[in-house]
């Protein structure tokens, strides 16, 4: 229990939100240099619970940028070291740390219950990815990015106000072409391919980190703009520019899609899913992420294999376009992130006891869209 | 015919900065384009366009004239950061 005097000072700022900081839940993905500075400034302002998620381990480099690691700590989970090391700071804070890709660890149901969510991961994926499920659970998002001489913080405040933009919005054709050469056969992975390294310095990451956290503090203090912005600070001249990102009506990310529709929970199976009276046949199923349909070899005709089937095609590389048998890459992925319900039910019958490798599907019905996230551990 | 619309189109470390007379038709990845070929920009970044004069983010898709851009205005070309 931490004394009153210790927040005396954050007491007598004028307006400063304190009772809701010590009760404000936030969630910052991505453990690296501005993870670390975030949640710094987290600790330090008392808040009540700071949720870390990182799949990541400390290397050598990220000591230069990375308040909280030491050289000790190289090999070291990120989440658990930069949890430990911040819990340190306030021990009154709750700071957890999540070691896993956040897309397996997050789950929607948890994501709507904080006041926030930062993402301060170092790719352009993981952004669209978490700024869609902000977008699902109306949770504020703030986004963070850095490099050498720039930082950007954008406040997404999704459930403030209706009608904001998303990630997407105003992300230029280029970054989804750049995201295309990670994959080949859509969502095959290229086995070949090298993450392009961004010289970042702890003077970004600093700056990224202060302001993150000051747009924390105006979202739980009720002092947030109701649209979303991108500020962005030129840290070699200090000069920053805030600008208004308005929605994007063609958006690929938003555009036609709903704001927080129900959310249920189903277990993670075709049979669990479409089995029962949950859904409609006709229901049109969007999954979250895409999966292999099927497939086979155009030139021997070698099935793709049960084993594959309604499994992430994010889990594979691209070595699963060569046929087992030709030694050739003339295998036909089929991956698809739509199907209707009855294709699955009917023309798939044989998957009905499949586990279906996604993450939540979002199911648009006569009656609206359903949300439904896929568990494993439902009775 | 529309006049051409009188702008300055700057990058955001303002180390680079032009005058220019640009066709309202043009889209705002159509601006962000012409800047990075004609100012040798990096290509491996991503860059947004914004309105400084009115704080505005443009749409990669619309019109500089459906963007409500207006004489005199300043677009700034910002790179898009991923890192973190």
């Amino acid at each position: 229990m931490a004394s009153a005097d210790r927040y005396d000072r954050l007491a007598r700022i004028d307006g400063f939100p304190l009772e809701r900081v010590r009760s404000a839940r936030f969630a910052v993905i991505g453990a690296g240099a501005v993870g670390n500075e975030l949640v710094k400034n987290l600790a330090l302002l008392g808040s009540g619970t700071i949720d870390v998620f990182d799949f990541d381990r400390i290397e050598s480099h990220n000591l230069t940028r990375s308040v909280f690691f030491r050289e000790a700590d190289v090999g070291q989970w990120k989440a658990t070291v930069l949890a430990d090391r911040a819990s340190a700071v306030d021990p009154s804070c709750a700071v957890r740390g999540f070691v896993g890709d956040f897309r397996d660890t997050l789950r929607l149901r948890d994501l709507a219950g904080y006041d926030a969510a930062f993402a301060c991961v170092d790719n352009l994926e993981a952004r669209i990815a978490l700024s869609q499920m902000c977008r699902l659970m109306t949770t504020p998002l703030v986004n963070t990015g850095v490099d050498s001489r720039f930082v950007s913080v954008e406040v997404f405040p999704f459930g403030v106000a209706d009608d904001n933009a998303c990630y997407e919005c105003h992300l230029p054709e280029s970054a989804y072409a750049r995201l295309a050469e990670r994959y080949s056969c859509g969502w095959l992975r290229k086995r070949a391919w090298a993450a392009q390294v961004v010289p970042t310095s702890p003077i970004t990451a600093s700056i990224a980190g202060a302001h993150a956290a000051a747009a924390a503090l105006a979202l739980v203090g009720g002092g947030s703009p109701s649209n979303a912005s991108r500020l962005l600070v030129d840290a070699g001249s200090g000069r920053s520019n805030r600008v208004d990102l308005p929605r994007e009506s063609r958006c690929a990310g938003c555009a036609g899609a709903p704001d927080r529709p129900p959310l249920i929970f189903a277990r993670r199976s075709v049979h669990a899913l479409l089995g029962g009276d949950l859904l409609p046949p006709g229901a049109e199923l969007r999954l979250s992420d895409p999966v292999i349909a099927g497939g086979g070899c155009a030139q021997c005709g070698t099935g793709i294999g049960d084993a594959y089937v309604l499994k992430r095609a994010s889990r594979f590389d691209d070595m699963l376009s060569v046929c087992p048998r030709c030694q050739v890459r003339s295998m036909r992925v089929e991956i698809r992130d739509l199907f209707v319900a009855r294709e699955l039910l009917a023309d798939h019958v044989q998957h009905a006891g499949r586990a279906l490798d996604t993450r939540f599907v979002l199911a648009d019905t006569a009656q609206g869209t359903l949300c439904i996230e896929l568990e494993d551990d439902i009775p | 015919m529309t006049s051409p619309l009188k702008l300055t189109v700057r990058t955001a470390d303002q180390t680079r900065k032009a005058e220019i007379a640009l066709d309202p038709g043009s889209t705002g990845g159509q601006v962000v384009q012409a800047a990075v070929d004609n100012w040798a920009l990096p290509k491996d970044t991503d860059y947004t366009l914004v309105n400084v004069t009115t704080g505005q983010a443009l749409s990669p898709a619309e019109s500089l004239d459906a963007s409500k851009v207006r004489p005199g205005d300043v677009l700034e070309v910002q790179p898009v950061l991923v890192a973190g």
